[in-house]
């Protein structure tokens, strides 16, 4: 479940958690990463990802948010 | 108890929820020289629907449309957002739009980042077009610096739970809750006058995935706060029976179909709608638009599924595209695309219709924003009688703001909020959510409130004895929620409180979907197949008196 902070990169600024429109993050300790705490109400908006200065944080789409797709011009085929 | 702080915030205008329309009234109502607090929920750099970016602006620009308004009015009405409007809230919004552009365009959102003014998308053939393309994806963190710029007051984190009026009805304050620690400290605002800007309402009816609340195409953070709010403080909500459905790619719910350049095409490769046979970054496919069912009625037809084919789009316009989706905010999906090697040259993308949501559905309003109740205003999202999407936001917002501002200066002071029982009375109630040591968890409430409104309130079918059954079964739900809801902290106490909300907006939606007693749009009535010439004119208006709901047909106006 989105979304992921890599700790290498992470500088525990604790903007993802500050802008988060859904909470998702808590900053427990202001030395460290943020925890990802409410994972499940992630909208994938993205802004995390956005606005970490260290490229730190990514999504992982979760499953049944898959983009349905088929083969252009051979859809039933 | 949940500890209050009880030295309010005084403030002449109190902006509820920072986002297009409550930044926009910020702005101006300090550019008329009062003081003036933005409450907003989370942070306003990257909040509400509008959080990462936008696609259209819709406007008048004399410019290029020529000095008649009255084509791009007549244009506004056929558009997807046109049916539910007071023509003279959509006359005003269409006359100060193009200020309100220049105004974006001056503070660095960019709105001809092509060089020019570039009217594309949600357009029809031989017709005006209205929706101006622009570069959104900047557009919260400029307007919050023009906000501060101006000496806005921007407190992030502390979302507005109740309005407090006085013994005349009218709006002297407010209480929020400070959300940022885990434990909630309630705060109190005493202001001259308010704005409602709170954003749409999601997390009414369950979306695309069963039991998950968060996969929505608009923000799941606004959850119809402001409407009620408003509908708790004696005001009137305008247009709830009708529900309002968006379209997107399916299961990754998302806005910005009109930004997407391609074919809607059934699986035999057929095109679906009448209206282009080749999709240019001028002229997309507008069938989801005005067809915006095709989508729900060829998968039940069995006809479907119906998807967006973009394998024909030239380069240059795939190019616009993906740029255009960038701007519009849609780059968690384009990320995951790539990711998965999903590419629109080569894939069609399967569409659907997405769950109603509660958007130009909401606070009546008049032309200078204000709703009925006096001292509270209004615009964006949650206002009933008008909606333009970002652009209405804007406007509206920008008019709020003004009103707002002239109104607290004929004010010459601040009314005592300790007269009200209404912090009392919701504090004890909020408290107990967070003192129950075991009980509801609050997405027990907002589950079981989807579930009665998908099957009572629903697209498919209503009547007046399904109706009724959901009504009481939402005032049973209402009951059992407030007495074993319970809480952990600030931030699950702050999802209580929107369930709750969700519930006052169902009991809304429920009301006025029983007394309109016809098949109109998407609110389709079994016991009533036909639409009555007689009610076209007519809107429905619902409010709260002494614990009783009155409705009241009008003319529009």
């Amino acid at each position: 479940m989105p979304p992921i902070i890599d700790k290498e990169k992470c500088n525990a600024c604790g903007v993802c958690a500050d802008i988060c429109c859904m909470d998702v993050f808590k900053v427990v300790d202001k030395k460290k990463s943020p925890i990802i705490r409410y994972p499940e109400e992630c909208w994938h908006c993205n802004a995390c990802v956005l606005d970490c200065k260290h490229e730190a944080l990514s999504l992982r789409i979760p499953l049944p948010s898959m983009m349905l797709h088929v083969d252009a011009n051979v859809a039933t085929d | 108890m949940i500890t209050i702080d009880r030295k309010p915030i005084e403030t002449d205008v109190l902006i509820v929820g920072g986002g297009i329309a409550g930044l926009m009234a910020a702005i101006n109502a300090a550019d008329h020289g009062v003081s003036v607090t933005v409450a907003e929920k989370a942070n306003t750099k990257r909040s509400g629907c509008g959080a990462t970016g936008n696609d259209h602006f819709m406007c008048y620009l004399p410019e290029i449309h020529g000095n008649d308004i009255t084509p791009v009015i007549a244009e506004y009405k056929n558009s997807q957002v046109g049916g539910f409007s007071d023509l003279s809230l959509a006359t005003t919004f269409l006359e100060q739009s193009s200020a309100r552009v220049k105004d974006w365009d001056n503070w660095g959102i960019s709105m001809r980042p092509k060089g020019k003014w570039d009217f594309s998308g949600h357009a029809f053939p031989g017709r005006p077009r209205i929706w101006l393309k622009y570069a959104g994806h900047n557009q919260k963190e400029v307007l919050t610096r023009e906000a501060k710029k101006r000496g806005v007051r921007i407190e992030n984190h502390l979302p507005i739970t109740d309005i407090i009026t006085n013994a005349d009805g009218v709006a002297i304050g407010a209480m929020g809750i400070d959300t940022r620690d885990d434990n909630p400290i309630i705060k109190l605002f005493k202001a001259k006058s308010l704005v409602l800007t709170t954003g749409c309402g999601s997390r009414l009816y369950p979306a695309p995935t069963p039991g998950w609340m968060f996969n929505t195409a608009n923000c799941p953070s606004c959850t119809g706060g402001a409407q009620a709010m408003a509908f708790r403080a004696g005001a009137k909500l305008i247009n709830m029976e009708f529900p309002q459905r968006h379209a997107g790619p399916k299961y990754f719910a998302r806005c910005g179909k009109a930004t997407w350049i391609g074919l809607y095409k059934d699986p035999a490769g057929e095109i679906v709608g009448p209206f282009v046979k080749k999709a240019t970054r001028e002229l997309g496919d507008i069938t989801g638009d005005i067809w915006s069912s095709v989508f729900t009625d060829m998968h039940r037809s069995g006809e479907g599924p119906v998807y967006m084919d973009c394998s024909a789009t030239s380069k240059e316009d795939y190019e616009y595209m993906m740029w255009g989706l960038v701007e519009e905010g849609d780059t968690g999906m384009l990320n995951y695309m790539s990711d998965q090697g999903i590419d629109p040259q080569k894939h069609q993308i399967e569409f659907m219709q997405y769950e109603p949501f509660l958007c130009g559905r909401g606070i009546e309003i008049n032309i200078n924003a204000r709703s009925s109740v006096e001292g509270l205003y209004a615009a964006g999202d949650p206002v009933g009688n008008f909606r333009a999407d970002i652009a209405g936001a804007a406007t509206f917002g920008w008019i709020a703001g003004e009103s707002a501002a002239e109104r607290a200066k004929g004010v010459d002071r601040f009314l005592d909020i300790n007269d009200s029982t209404i912090v009392e009375d919701r504090g004890a109630l909020y408290s107990s959510f967070i003192e129950k040591e075991s009980g509801a968890d609050w997405k027990e409430a907002n589950l079981a409130l989807q579930q009665i409104m998908g099957d009572y309130a629903g697209v498919d079918v209503r009547s007046e004895t399904l109706l009724k059954a959901g009504l009481k079964y939402l005032k049973d739900l209402k009951t059992k929620a407030t007495s074993t809801l319970s809480a952990t902290n600030s931030h699950t106490l702050l999802r209580a409180i929107e369930s709750m909300d969700l519930i006052d907006c169902g009991e809304t939606v429920l009301s006025a979907a029983i007394e309109r007693k016809e098949t109109r749009q998407q609110h389709i009535r079994s016991d009533f197949p036909f639409t009555n010439p007689l009610l076209a004119n007519k809107f429905l208006t619902v409010k709260q008196q002494e614990g009783e709901i009155h409705m009241e047909w009008r003319e529009k106006r």
